[in-house]
């Protein structure tokens, strides 16, 4: 059994008690003390599973590409047997970074300092001149070698994790397993992504990215609130409700102990306009024809049956999951955009959150497709999701403004001491008919999700050990 | 020892991929209507009247801002990555940014505006296969100053354009920004570089 014993900050408040289980409310502070920072990067960010990329970034035998592992650089590449592996990136003999690089292919990497070198797989190839052995004979080369994560792939996406005898990928995800499986397992060739990730620099604590990942929808409502504003994106069509957003706020939320999250939203509107018939009339199969999922063209449909089970296509027809988090830092996003012709675009995107200190955060975004789309789909995609995520995104520059000051609030001698509130709960529980487990309630987006983001991220902060 | 006059240094031999085509002499009346065109494009861009710096762009507009990559010497072309980048946008999704910044009341990322500079100097120009197109590449430099911090958000890029002559101006056909960073600085670009 995990016993809790909450480790103590400097002026003697327990990290336990920033949380307050009775009434729903995280204390400012989380967000901006550089004490919790450092106990994140061990607790959380040196235990659970942390996205590293997609494999097809690195298809060919060699290929690496640099990333970060909380506040480590790791060496994510594929060794000559085609496996991924995760290195750190650390030179064995001084501390060096063994690359400065962001990405590149080589079987030998050589290390610029003294010229230790490594294969792909962390293996010590040995240092320069040989015979005068730099790396001496106290240890041998096969304890020489680059540290190594533990790595899993699921649908292509490249994890790893420091808990090398910790829970498995699958243990990790729990029941939430259940939902991305139909976002990043469902076609018989998978997703691969369209180039690099963009990256930029937010001034904010990673978790004001990390919570609001964790299925937050009311904020869609104010900070989104131009999507009912103007062009393409404007809800003007009879019983859309205008400008108002709230419509789009209904559907299906699901959490889980492990704070993963997934806002499931009714397609219902949306298949009805392209079907012109009610969704309750129409079958799976017709309704996944007549709005196949984000990123899927009609085409591809077939695919879904030999990769998901019929309770998946069931929800994917009705409420698939369309944004979301993976804890700690990961969002994703398969959204479907209304264009100005009346049809549907897909964008299929992850981001993650990389702490870069108390107050500063790197975004990393990567942009999908199906293997499977055709080449004008995956166009307008790439189009579609820089113009609204991203760097430049128009939905996500107004986020990347709002969690900086967040962050300068929980600064404050005052406001440290406020609390962020989670107090609208669910009094409601899965829709009737609703195949998925998890944590499932139906409605109007509420703070559960959020808050079982919470709960865990205090589970792990406090656990023994 | 004799002072010996410099050698002028060919055009052609410092021209870059951007600028192949015959070079337009700084200083020239052609040069100098390019350049104004540069400086009241900033203007209207620094003084946030996005609508009048829209009219200036033209249908055909492709804009453009490749993601770089740290790659080592001998790949320094690999450093430019034009698969996702970090604008990939055309004439009407241009329109479309312009309308949420000027036409909502919720564009929030610059809203209150950011206050900017937009210093652009480097000018080079070159003649095209097409009588009225000329492309001219020049370095930008932006200062971003957000509410009250003291500190700025640089961003350093090259532009590399295509301008089509317009009557006694310009319209821009086509504009990529080869921006420096490989991890970007500033929260976002919700301004245009």
């Amino acid at each position: 059994m995990l016993t809790q014993r909450s480790p103590v900050l400097s002026d003697n408040t327990k990290v336990a008690d920033l949380i307050s289980p009775n009434t729903r409310e995280v204390q400012m502070r989380a967000l901006s003390d550089p004490e919790v920072y450092e106990l994140e990067m061990e607790r959380i960010f040196g235990k659970v599973w942390l996205l590293l990329g997609h494999e097809s970034e690195i298809p060919q035998s060699g290929d690496f590409v640099v990333r970060d592992m909380g506040s480590d650089s790791v060496i994510v590449s594929r060794d000559a047997e085609g496996a991924v592996n995760v290195l750190l990136n650390v030179c064995s003999h001084r501390g060096m970074r063994v690359s400065t690089l962001d990405c590149g292919r080589t079987q030998i990497h050589k290390c610029p300092y003294h010229g230790w070198a490594f294969r792909p797989n962390g293996d010590f190839i040995g240092s320069p001149v040989a015979h005068e052995c730099m790396h001496g004979k106290i240890m041998s080369k096969e304890e020489l070698g680059l540290k190594k994560a533990r790595v899993t792939l699921y649908g292509g996406l490249i994890f790893a994790t420091w808990n090398i005898n910790g829970p498995s990928f699958e243990e990790f995800l729990g029941d939430a397993k259940w939902y991305y499986d139909m976002l990043f397992c469902r076609t018989d060739r998978g997703m691969e992504v369209l180039g690099p990730p963009q990256r930029f620099i937010v001034r904010a604590n990673w978790k004001t990215a990390g919570e609001q990942s964790a299925a937050d929808g009311f904020h869609t409502l104010t900070l989104h609130r131009w999507l009912g504003e103007v062009g393409g994106y404007a809800k003007k069509a009879e019983g859309e409700g205008g400008a108002d957003l709230s419509p789009e706020m209904y559907g299906v939320e699901v959490s889980s102990p492990h704070g993963h999250a997934l806002r499931c939203i009714d397609l219902g509107r949306k298949i009805r306009r392209l079907a012109g018939m009610d969704p309750d009339q129409l079958s799976v199969d017709q309704k996944l024809h007549a709005l196949p999922p984000a990123g899927m063209t009609k085409e591809m449909v077939g695919q879904l049956a030999k990769n998901l089970t019929p309770d998946q296509l069931k929800v994917m027809a009705w409420m698939p999951p369309q944004v979301g988090g993976m804890f700690p830092n990961v969002l994703f996003g398969f959204v479907y955009i209304p264009q100005s012709d009346g049809t549907i675009v897909g964008s299929m995107t992850l981001h993650a959150y990389i702490p870069r200190g108390p107050d500063k955060l790197e975004f990393v975004n990567w942009i999908f497709a199906e293997k499977d789309a055709p080449p004008e789909l995956r166009e307008k995609m790439l189009k579609q999701t820089i113009q609204l995520f991203g760097t430049s995104g128009m939905i996500e520059q107004d986020d990347s403004d709002t969690w900086p000051h967040m962050t300068l609030s929980a600064k404050g001698a005052m406001g440290r001491r406020m609390t962020m509130k989670y107090q609208a709960v669910f009094e409601t529980q899965a829709p009737k008919g609703w195949p998925g487990p998890g944590i499932v309630n139906e409605g109007f987006t509420k703070d559960d999700t959020q808050w079982h983001w919470w709960l865990y991220w205090r589970e792990l902060m406090t656990a023994e050990g | 020892m004799e002072a010996k006059a410099m050698t002028p240094v060919s055009p052609e031999k410092v021209a870059t991929p951007e600028l192949k085509g015959e070079r337009v002499p700084l200083g020239s009346a052609l040069y100098n209507r390019i350049v104004e065109f540069l400086y009241e494009e900033a203007a209207l861009l620094d003084q946030i009247r996005l609508q009048e710096w829209g009219a200036r762009l033209a249908p055909d507009l492709i804009y453009t801002a490749p993601l770089r990559e740290t790659r080592p010497m001998d790949q320094l072309n690999s450093s430019f990555v034009r698969t996702v980048q970090h604008f990939h946008d055309d004439w009407r999704s241009v329109m479309g940014r312009i309308m949420r910044l000027t036409g909502t009341k919720s564009a929030w990322a610059e809203d209150p505006p950011s206050r900017t500079r937009r210093l652009i100097t480097n000018v080079m120009v070159a003649k095209t296969a097409k009588p009225d197109e000329f492309s001219v590449t020049s370095y930008l430099l932006i200062t971003r100053s957000r509410f009250n911090s003291p500190e700025y958000d640089l961003i350093s890029a090259e532009r590399r354009d295509v301008l089509r002559q317009d009557g006694e101006s310009f319209k821009l056909a086509r504009r990529e920004i080869i921006v420096d960073q490989a991890v970007i600085g500033t929260p976002n670009f919700a301004i245009f570089l």
